[in-house]
């Protein structure tokens, strides 16, 4: 078990190590050197950006800015090229923001995907799980950005309640119950589409999970038992069927970045996703950088989660 | 037969059908049997003609769509089964009918413990305290020939032997001390040995607990060594049935015939064994008339065209098969 | 018994007993014409695929007959189905179909002829990148699942360094420095290869050289490790960012971040079919490897690769999409989809045409993958089959 874990968190540094290497080369070989901010921008002068050039060591060969960006990062001293910022400090800033939009979105998700795929797996066929079908290959289908035009427009014009940023311009002078509400309404369309495409996804992976367990013959022997459908199903067979979303549990986390560049520019909310985008925007090497490091690493680190959780869950594995 | 009110399990007629992409599979066509009370009969054939499908009906446990149950009826202790409310249905299901299934490594839920799998059985048909429950598993394990049931009432599946857990569904089965249990193929997927543990296992339990056991196999090896009672089927019918000597050794039917001529034996020793030529027809594909005619050694042209009844040789026995009974009526006259 | 024939020779007639045997590809047709949802998906993208063609050829050229690019900016914003102003045109700026069928956008561009040459671009993106990332995952899949168990010689490891070298050094303009690590790889090689021929032992001193390092599965696998650990969409994003903005590197873009999936497949199918005893037959009749992995495992395992790969052109599709509409998509000239829509949502409440007309379309096309996909994977899998 701790041998098991101690090979796996090596493997995982190996992997992480060359991660940062290449995401650090894909960013400094591909054309235009970093220093080319703007060039379009008064501002920049070639004194300027001769001394950025310096300020941020790239001035130095390439395997000396690695290591002395690494060990920025570690030490927390790395700093964005925008504003002179501490980058950690922004993205943590941040990543508050996206929080509630995550956590919202992930709860909406897990919440309505298990029911649907599971009713869908016993009324095979029916027309309950054909709906359920058709509508996840909707949703799975319908351009993200598109979606949430059509809800935009649906709620706006409908409900005239407010939706873009996080919360009303002006709304913090107004009585804590106000400000909930405000927020809360600012909540649900962008958190209702970040869970849409989970939904759908991940109810067609329940039905056919669930289909496949319900064939197997040691719920023919429950049936045999005597036992309720209730039991047969949500005990037997659902028990069985929850094993492989333990491994999904771990890969929730690095969805936390990935996922919600469009949905949070969309929204103009001021999320990691919209950090990344506007990075990108003003090539902030720096906060790209980080960025990709910190995803990489909750990737790592959920499937070392899920490796473990399987173990718990699965009496078959004993390591 | 003196003993018609002991009847436990009677099927008539009965007639599953799959229905599904291109024609109706008849699987069960036209299925007859009775089993009495604390005997054992044993359907057997060869696989695909029936035998699970039947077993199924009985339980309820057929999927439907695509089986269905076109005709026939099923009578357990009085009651039709096929007109039963689904709630009674499965109150009786592992209560008064057990079953015991062929894969023993698949058909236990890998993820709960055997102890609890045993007691989930009792718990639910019977109001008993938790307390009672785990003593009655510990004692249907000590029952099935478990050693040391106390440590093993903890372990998962895997952490059994194939013979180990045929014991354990065997004990699952027992649970509720049924009127009859219905083993399908349990020795099939093991070894020799083990195989025979299980079927003394199977008689001396019968013995104890007064039970009935339909017994399902296709090997007439082990017919010889628990039967009372023998239902040789053929493509959805039951073409020969009798007690065990008789079917052993008077048969009348040529594919129960074929099948003992299949059976290695001590005197066969050294010489080629006899096999079936061709396969058993595939459900929605057979053959007009007698549905053996085209692997038959004594096919004649009428065996094409009419379906044969079932000629009666008294006591009990039964053969599907005009052309046998009527050649042994010549012979007899022959002989006078 | 005259009429007894041996029952033997009667078997020979007897196949009506038996299910009639039809062909794989005839069953496969036959399981798909019963999927409804996977035939519609197979006819839209049909259709799908007709319009792309067809949009092509009148929307290309020197003079088309529908033109994209042609800025009427008189008749800008104008509803679909609406009629062109004749008297405020000249002859050869009306639509050639005489009227708008999809409206016109913010420069009086006929949105019609622009969604039929997206179609053609979002066609094109797809197949492509799908080509790719396939071409890749079964290359390594490929290697990985067959020769898996083959180390890695350190010898390899440096003519790979040298090669990188020298490719890094040609891009510093040091070409003379390049030229020579690439003559001392390739000669290195060629000695190795020559030497392997002859069977004899290396020289001490070069023992070295043949010295197991890491199988070529583990390498490849912890190659897939390594890419899964990028956020795709965002690293998408990064490098399309960084590169010039052209369709062409959109579309390898696409393909190079998401080989993964088909290399663990295709690696997975590749380590199960190894094992199977018509291979080992093969094997054992001498044929090369070559043919055994093209005539014997390929066949098999690339149904289910293909079945992916048209899911993953929707998800390409989709991709494409997200990119133009965060203004980093395909650059202007050419019409996608994805920046239609995205130059349509500043006018969403004055001519939400621009944007349901290119969204619902995008839309209808991926979901036709998606359903055909999915509809081909139930058809294929071996479980559903074996129940007819």
């Amino acid at each position: 078990m701790l041998a098991f874990m101690g090979r796996s968190i090596i493997q995982k540094v190996v992997t992480l190590f060359f991660v940062s290497v290449i995401s650090f080369l894909i960013i400094h070989l591909a054309p235009g050197e970093p220093s080319q901010i703007d060039p379009l921008n008064p501002k920049f002068t070639p004194e300027m950006v001769e001394r950025m050039r310096t300020e941020f060591n790239l001035d130095k060969p390439l395997h000396v800015q690695y290591m002395l960006f690494y060990k920025n990062l570690f030490t927390g001293r790395i700093v964005s090229w925008r504003d002179n910022q501490p980058v950690l400090g922004k993205i943590w800033e941040r990543f508050l923001n996206s929080l509630p939009l995550f956590v919202v979105g992930t709860i909406l998700t897990w919440t309505f995907s298990f029911p649907v795929g599971i009713r869908s797996a016993i009324m095979r066929d029916g027309v309950y799980d054909k709906s359920a079908t058709f509508l996840a290959y909707l949703l799975i289908s319908i351009p993200g950005f598109f979606f949430a035009y059509i809800l935009i427009i649906l709620v706006v014009t409908e409900l005239h309640v407010p939706v873009i940023g996080m919360e009303t311009f002006g709304v913090t002078s107004a009585s804590p119950l106000v400000r909930i509400m405000d927020r809360t309404w600012h909540l649900v369309l962008p958190s209702i589409l970040g869970a849409t495409g989970g939904v759908a996804v991940l109810s067609r992976y329940v039905r056919s999970q669930m289909l496949e367990i319900i064939g197997q013959d040691y719920v023919r022997t429950a049936w045999a038992k005597g036992l309720s459908s209730e039991t047969v199903y949500y005990k037997h067979a659902l028990r069985n069927a929850l094993l492989p979303f333990v491994t999904m549990f771990g890969m929730i986390l690095p969805g936390l970045i990935g996922g919600s560049v469009i949905i949070e520019s969309i929204f103009s909310w001021p999320g990691m996703g919209r950090m990344a985008y506007e990075a990108i925007l003003g090539r902030d090497y720096p906060v790209i950088l980080t960025l990709n490091f910190i995803t990489a690493a909750l990737v790592l680190a959920g499937t070392l989660i899920s490796d473990l959780l399987y173990m718990v869950v699965d009496p078959r594995i004993k390591l | 037969m003196g003993r018609s009110n002991d009847i436990l399990l009677a099927v008539e007629n009965l007639k599953v059908h799959f229905t599904g992409d291109g024609p109706v599979a008849r699987a069960v066509d036209g299925m007859d049997f009775q089993i009495h009370r604390r005997e054992t009969v044993c359907i057997v054939g060869e696989s695909g003609c029936g035998k699970t499908v039947t077993a199924l009906a009985i339980l309820g446990l057929l999927k439907q769509p695509p089986a269905i149950i076109a005709d026939g009826r099923i009578t357990f202790d009085g009651r039709s089964l096929l007109d039963m409310p689904a709630a009674e249905l499965r109150a009786l299901r592992g209560k008064r009918i057990a079953m015991v299934f062929q894969e023993p490594m698949t058909s236990l839920n890998p993820v709960f413990p055997i102890g609890d799998q045993i007691g989930e059985a009792v718990l639910a048909h019977e109001r008993v305290s938790e307390v009672a429950v785990r003593r009655r598993v510990n004692q249907l394990l000590d029952d099935v020939g478990i050693v040391d049931p106390q440590r093993r009432l903890g372990d998962y599946p895997h952490q059994l032997s194939g013979g180990q857990r045929q014991r354990v569904m065997i004990a699952m089965a027992l649970a509720c001390e049924p009127d009859l249990i219905i083993a399908d193929e349990p020795t099939t997927a093991l070894d020799v040995t083990v195989q025979a543990q299980i079927l003394g296992l199977l008689k001396k339990l019968k013995q104890e607990k007064n039970m009935a056991i339909q017994y399902i196999t296709h090997d007439l090896g082990v017919v010889a060594a628990i039967a009372d009672q023998v239902y040789v089927m053929y493509a959805g019918v039951v073409v020969e049935q009798g007690t065990t000597g008789i079917i052993f050794g008077n048969a009348r039917h040529p594919y129960t015939v074929a099948l003992l001529n299949a059976l290695p034996t001590k005197k066969k020793r050294g010489r080629r064994l006899y096999s079936i030529p061709g396969s058993v027809p595939h459900p929605a594909y057979r053959p007009m008339g007698c549905p053996f005619h085209p692997r038959c050694e004594y096919c004649e042209p009428s065996c094409q065209n009419a379906f044969p009844a079932l000629c009666d040789y008294g006591k009990g026995h039964h053969a599907r098969c005009p052309i046998l009974f009527a050649a042994r009526g010549r012979a007899e006259e022959t002989r006078a | 018994m005259a009429t007894t024939a041996n029952p033997v020779d009667r078997m020979g007639t007897d196949e009506t007993h038996m299910p009639p045997s039809r062909s794989p590809w005839a069953e496969t047709w036959h399981l798909l014409c019963k999927n409804r949802m996977a035939l519609t998906g197979l006819v839209i993208f049909l259709v799908f695929f007709g319009v792309a063609v067809a949009g092509l050829t009148v929307t290309s050229g020197k003079d088309p007959i529908l033109d994209p690019a042609r800025v009427r900016l008189q008749e800008k914003l104008r509803p679909p189905f609406s009629a062109p102003k004749t008297d405020s045109l000249r002859s050869e700026e009306l639509p050639a179909l005489g009227i708008y069928i999809l409206g016109t956008d913010d420069l009086g561009r006929d949105v019609f002829a622009r969604m039929l040459q997206g179609a053609w671009v979002s066609l094109t993106v797809g197949f492509v990148a799908v080509g790719i990332a396939v071409g890749i995952g079964i290359l390594l899949g490929g290697i990985s699942g067959y020769y898996g168990r083959q180390y890695i010689q350190s010898g390899h490891i440096l003519f790979w360094l040298l090669l990188v070298l020298a490719i890094v050094l040609a891009f510093q303009k040091i070409l003379s420095a390049a030229a020579v690590l690439l003559i001392v790889a390739i000669a290195g090689w060629l000695w190795k290869k020559r030497h392997d021929r002859r069977v004899s032992p290396l020289p001490v001193c070069l023992k070295w050289i043949a010295l197991p390092t890491m199988q070529v599965d583990t390498l490849i696998m912890r190659a897939v490790d390594i890419m899964l650990c990028f956020p795709s969409f965002f690293l998408i994003l990064t490098v399309v960012a960084l590169l010039p903005p052209s369709i062409y590197n959109i579309m390898v873009i696409i393909g190079l971040t998401s080989w993964m999936g088909t290399t663990r497949f295709v690696r997975a199918e590749f380590l199960s079919l190894r094992e199977q005893d018509f291979v080992a037959a093969a094997r054992a009749l001498g044929i090369s490897d070559t043919r055994i992995i093209f005539r014997h495992i390929m066949p098999n395992a690339v149904a289910p690769v293909l079945v992916s790969a048209t899911l993953g052109i929707a998800s390409a599709m989709l991709t494409e999409a997200g990119l133009s509409f965060l203004g980093f998509g395909v650059p202007p000239p050419h019409a996608t989809w994805g920046n239609i829509l995205s130059d349509g949502k500043a006018f969403i409440f004055d001519a939400p045409w621009l944007t349901f007309a290119p969204g619902v379309a995008i839309l209808i096309v991926v979901l036709a993958f998606n359903l055909f996909g999915e509809g081909m994977r139930d058809i294929l899998n071996p479980k559903l089959r074996e129940r007819n």
